[in-house]
């Protein structure tokens, strides 16, 4: 039987409607399930077959044996084709400013596409609402928010690790997808999000972000303050977007600007070592 | 010469900046900042489509009080840097 369930995450709501063994797959949004609720942001139809049309490439890019190819149909909507170890898992069918949106989910392979398309359309769809979807380990101390950002392998979560053991009540509020939206254009929050990588850390929570730190691998512990173009070029690979679809990158730009005046930016150049979350956190607080 | 694809102006914190957003231009991985000169030749160039260094110092000279040789001399320069970057192709 289909279902229809909603959900929030950082304040925007959303519906996937799908048969009910889909929500099997899905432990990690039942922490942001609400009632029904009318005209939600987005919405996602999750159809248990395959997407035979013909799309047109414009990108691809690929990471850790995960590959999430771009393009578009005919009749121009947006599609993103999910690929594991090579393997196709599903295709993301977007309609207009991504409200209505269709995923054709490839058997064994139901989370994994699940929740790679509501990742994208939460990003895509929340952009024009002053909300980032990042890429970044983030930890909570008495109600802040620390972001730790920074390439794939660089040690985010490690950094975040050596918080929880070093630094005294905190707390991992996400270990790589966290949201960050900015209120009345003067607020910061960072919230946890239904999407936490490998760490199973899906926390329907919330507190003002203080600071974001850019993490650089180094034989050393150093820690640097960024500000203005160098806090923007240290911030915005940490963000997901579609930057080549001018409306997208037009409002990521102006969150992200505002971001970068709202909120202390620093570079930690460091060793996975106790001494570099000292030093991080001494610095930062 | 021409502008290549792909490229935006923008204002970081008061500062004008060209980034690489298009499809074109997603792993151009560079910041260039601008100064007013520069952002002005920026968006003539757009304007103008096929321009020559020529064409962009007398829109210079128009817009700015200076003389052409002065305009030819910055907008080579300016140009010159781009060509490397690869914002601007022959």
């Amino acid at each position: 039987m289909r279902k229809t369930n909603f959900y929030e995450v950082a304040g925007h709501v959303f519906g996937v409607e799908a048969e009910d063994y889909i929500f099997e797959y899905a432990d990690n949004y039942s922490f942001f399930l609400i009632e029904e609720k009318s005209s939600p942001l987005f919405k996602l139809e999750v159809k248990s077959e395959k997407f035979l049309q013909c799309y047109q490439e414009e990108l691809s890019q690929e990471e850790e044996g995960q590959k999430i190819i771009c393009g578009h149909t005919n009749d121009g909507k947006s599609v993103y084709e999910f690929i594991l170890g090579g393997i196709k898992t599903g295709v993301l069918v977007c309609g207009e400013n991504f409200v209505e949106n269709v995923l054709y989910i490839n058997k064994g392979y139901e989370k994994f596409s699940l929740d790679n398309a509501l990742m994208i359309i939460f990003a895509l769809a929340s952009a024009s609402k002053s909300t980032l979807l990042f890429h970044s380990s983030t930890i909570e101390k008495d109600g802040k928010g620390y972001m730790f950002l920074g390439k794939s392998g660089t040690g985010k979560s490690t950094h975040s690790r050596l918080w929880l053991k070093n630094i005294p009540q905190t707390e991992l509020l996400n270990d790589d997808n966290p949201a960050v939206r900015i209120f009345n254009g003067n607020t910061v929050k960072v919230f946890g999000t239904p999407w936490s990588g490998k760490t199973p850390c899906y926390k329907n929570k919330s507190c003002e972000l203080r600071s974001i730190v850019v993490l650089k691998q180094a034989p050393y512990n150093k820690i640097t303050p960024l500000s203005g173009i160098f806090a923007y070029a240290a911030v915005v690979p940490g963000v997901s977007g579609k930057r080549w679809v001018k409306t997208i990158a037009d409002s990521l730009h102006e969150t992200e600007n505002s971001l970068i005046q709202l909120v202390k930016v620093f570079q930690l150049e460091c060793l996975p070592d106790d001494e570099a979350s000292v030093l991080c956190y001494n610095t930062i607080k | 010469m021409r502008r290549k694809k792909g490229f935006v102006l923008r204002e970081i914190c008061g500062q004008n900046v060209i980034l690489g957003e298009g499809l074109d231009a997603v792993d151009f991985g560079n910041l260039i900042t601008l100064n007013d000169t520069a952002s002005f030749l920026f968006s003539e160039a757009e304007h103008q489509g096929e321009f020559s260094a020529q064409s962009l110092a007398q829109a210079l000279c128009l817009e700015y009080d200076i003389d052409f040789p002065t305009a030819l001399n910055d907008t080579q320069e300016i140009l010159s840097s781009w060509i490397k970057y690869g914002i601007v192709e022959k």
